[in-house]
């Protein structure tokens, strides 16, 4: 299982809409929208690397996602 | 499908205590019309509802197009029902002699106080004791705001006990106190830590930890009458089977919808943390007025007093809970904070440090732009401060970190 953080930015006044169709998105565990340099992080969990590609893929093809950054997790301590 | 995890936590946990509700009504009905003895109706409620309970998460396994019905309507997590795990003993011994001492002193009580209204309210003390509890084990030092909410729900939860009908006895307070409440915050700890367990690396399932709780209620359950029966020389242990053949169906009522109750209950559990879980379920005071109602308008129990004094602390008591229960829910901050180190620093060290800070849930060593991607939940943005920020300052070796607030989040629960 691999997971990884995708931090988004988007073009103004697309926000509702974008997160209206990455809620579609399987492989997204996590949708937070975020005040500060990105707008959107959303987490990811797939199978393997080409999945996290298919996926960011897909993120790239919503409507107003303007640039995105991957993170993927090497090691998490968790609660 | 993603919703927004509050929305989920309050619906499993408000659930849970309107099941709950029924639950205490049926109980007092069985208590007075059939099984007058407490502990024999303890022995009954485990023996009945191991039974139960296997049928049902063994009903809940059937698979349908490859996911199990309990999979598909109750908790995701869940695939069949299985053994439990070598790592789950340890917290199901515990979960389990909570539970058995919990139906105990609560049959006590119902024994007691002939009013299920009066014997709730009380045990909602819980409460204090789990934030104390939780600042010890969990790392999570209880925020002013989270003892203020939680005060006022558990004053409240008291006000609201005091008018229908029965009065309090010494000796009733003595069993909430010492009986009945620590064995719940043992109880719901445990069961949280289960539900929090990995198995197979998935998360644990809250039909199978019911079902085994069951199970280890019900051996501590009668390992302790046993011995009750052997030092005052009575004989509950065989009252407690008749009673759980003569009034089978009755049992196995109660027991199977307890059964729902608790697996939202420990979703719940799951979800939050558990004095915030708890706080939720006492709005079980208020869905135990109509119960309340409909049983004492069947004669079952004596009617409550209608003096507007009484009725007028009683609303008061009500509207606390409420308020209390949305102060939990309107102020939680979550946020998360990016963050690069100088090279030259061991990453693992750096993650051991950054975990130790009161309010971080989850650290995550990255590749990319960054090296650590943290999150934050606190209750003020000025503890976010105080607690957080600074701790992170002085941490040697950061470079530079991003804090970034989340404003709104959907999860796939």
């Amino acid at each position: 299982m691999i997971s990884a953080y995708i931090l988004i930015s988007i073009r103004p006044g697309n926000s509702d809409k974008a997160i209206k169709e990455m809620r579609k998105i399987k492989n997204i565990a996590k949708i937070s929208v975020v005040a500060g340099d990105y707008d959107i992080v959303v987490r990811v969990q797939v199978k393997s690397l080409e999945n996290l590609l298919k996926v960011t893929d897909k993120i790239h093809m919503v409507d107003g996602i303007k640039k995105t950054t991957t993170q993927v997790i090497e090691k998490e301590i968790a609660l | 499908m993603k919703i927004r995890r509050k929305y989920l936590f309050y619906a499993l946990a408000l659930t849970s205590s309107i099941i709950a509700s029924l639950v205490v009504g049926i109980d007092t009905i069985i208590r007075v019309k059939f099984i007058q003895n407490p502990y024999a109706f303890g022995i009954a409620c485990f023996l009945v509802g191991t039974f139960i309970t296997l049928l049902i998460a063994l009903f809940l396994s059937i698979p349908i197009k490859g996911k199990s019905i309990g999979g598909k309507i109750i908790d995701p997590s869940f695939n069949r029902l299985r053994l439990f795990r070598k790592e789950e003993l340890k917290y199901h011994l515990f979960a389990g002699f909570g539970n058995s001492l919990l139906t105990l002193g609560y049959f006590l009580l119902l024994s007691i106080l002939e009013d299920p209204s009066v014997v709730l309210p009380f045990s909602q003390i819980v409460i204090i004791y789990l934030l104390f509890i939780e600042s010890i084990v969990e790392k999570n030092v209880p925020t002013i705001v989270e003892v203020q909410s939680a005060v006022i729900v558990t004053f409240g939860a008291i006000l609201g006990s005091i008018s229908l009908g029965g009065s309090i006895s010494i000796t009733a307070l003595a069993i909430v106190f010492l009986l009945y409440i620590p064995a719940w915050t043992i109880f719901s700890i445990y069961q949280r830590k289960l539900k929090l367990l990995k198995i197979d690396k998935k998360p644990n399932d809250s039909i199978n930890i019911r079902f085994w709780n069951v199970v280890f209620a019900c051996v501590f359950t009668l390992i302790m009458i046993t011995i009750f029966d052997f030092i005052t020389n009575s004989n509950n242990i065989i009252a407690g089977i008749n009673a759980s053949f003569d009034h089978f169906w009755w049992v196995s009522l109660t027991m199977a919808i307890t059964f729902f109750a608790f697996v939202f209950y420990i979703r719940a559990l799951g979800i939050g943390k558990a004095s915030i879980t708890q706080a939720v379920r006492s709005s079980i005071i208020i869905f135990i007025i109509p119960v309340t109602i409909i049983l004492a308008s069947l004669g079952i129990i004596p009617l409550f007093s209608v003096d507007p004094v009484w009725l007028l602390i009683k609303i008061i008591g009500i509207i606390l809970i409420i308020l209390g229960i949305i102060s939990f829910a309107l102020t939680l901050v979550k946020a998360y904070i990016f963050i690069k180190i100088k090279p030259g620093h061991p990453v693992e060290e750096t993650m051991r440090k950054l975990w130790n800070i009161s309010g971080v849930n989850r650290v995550a060593a990255v590749a990319g732009d960054y090296d650590f991607i943290i999150k934050i939940r606190t209750r003020t943005l000025v503890k976010g401060y105080e607690k957080i920020i600074r701790k992170i300052e002085s941490i040697e070796g950061i470079k530079e970190y991003k804090w970034q607030s989340v404003l709104k989040e959907w999860e796939d629960i």
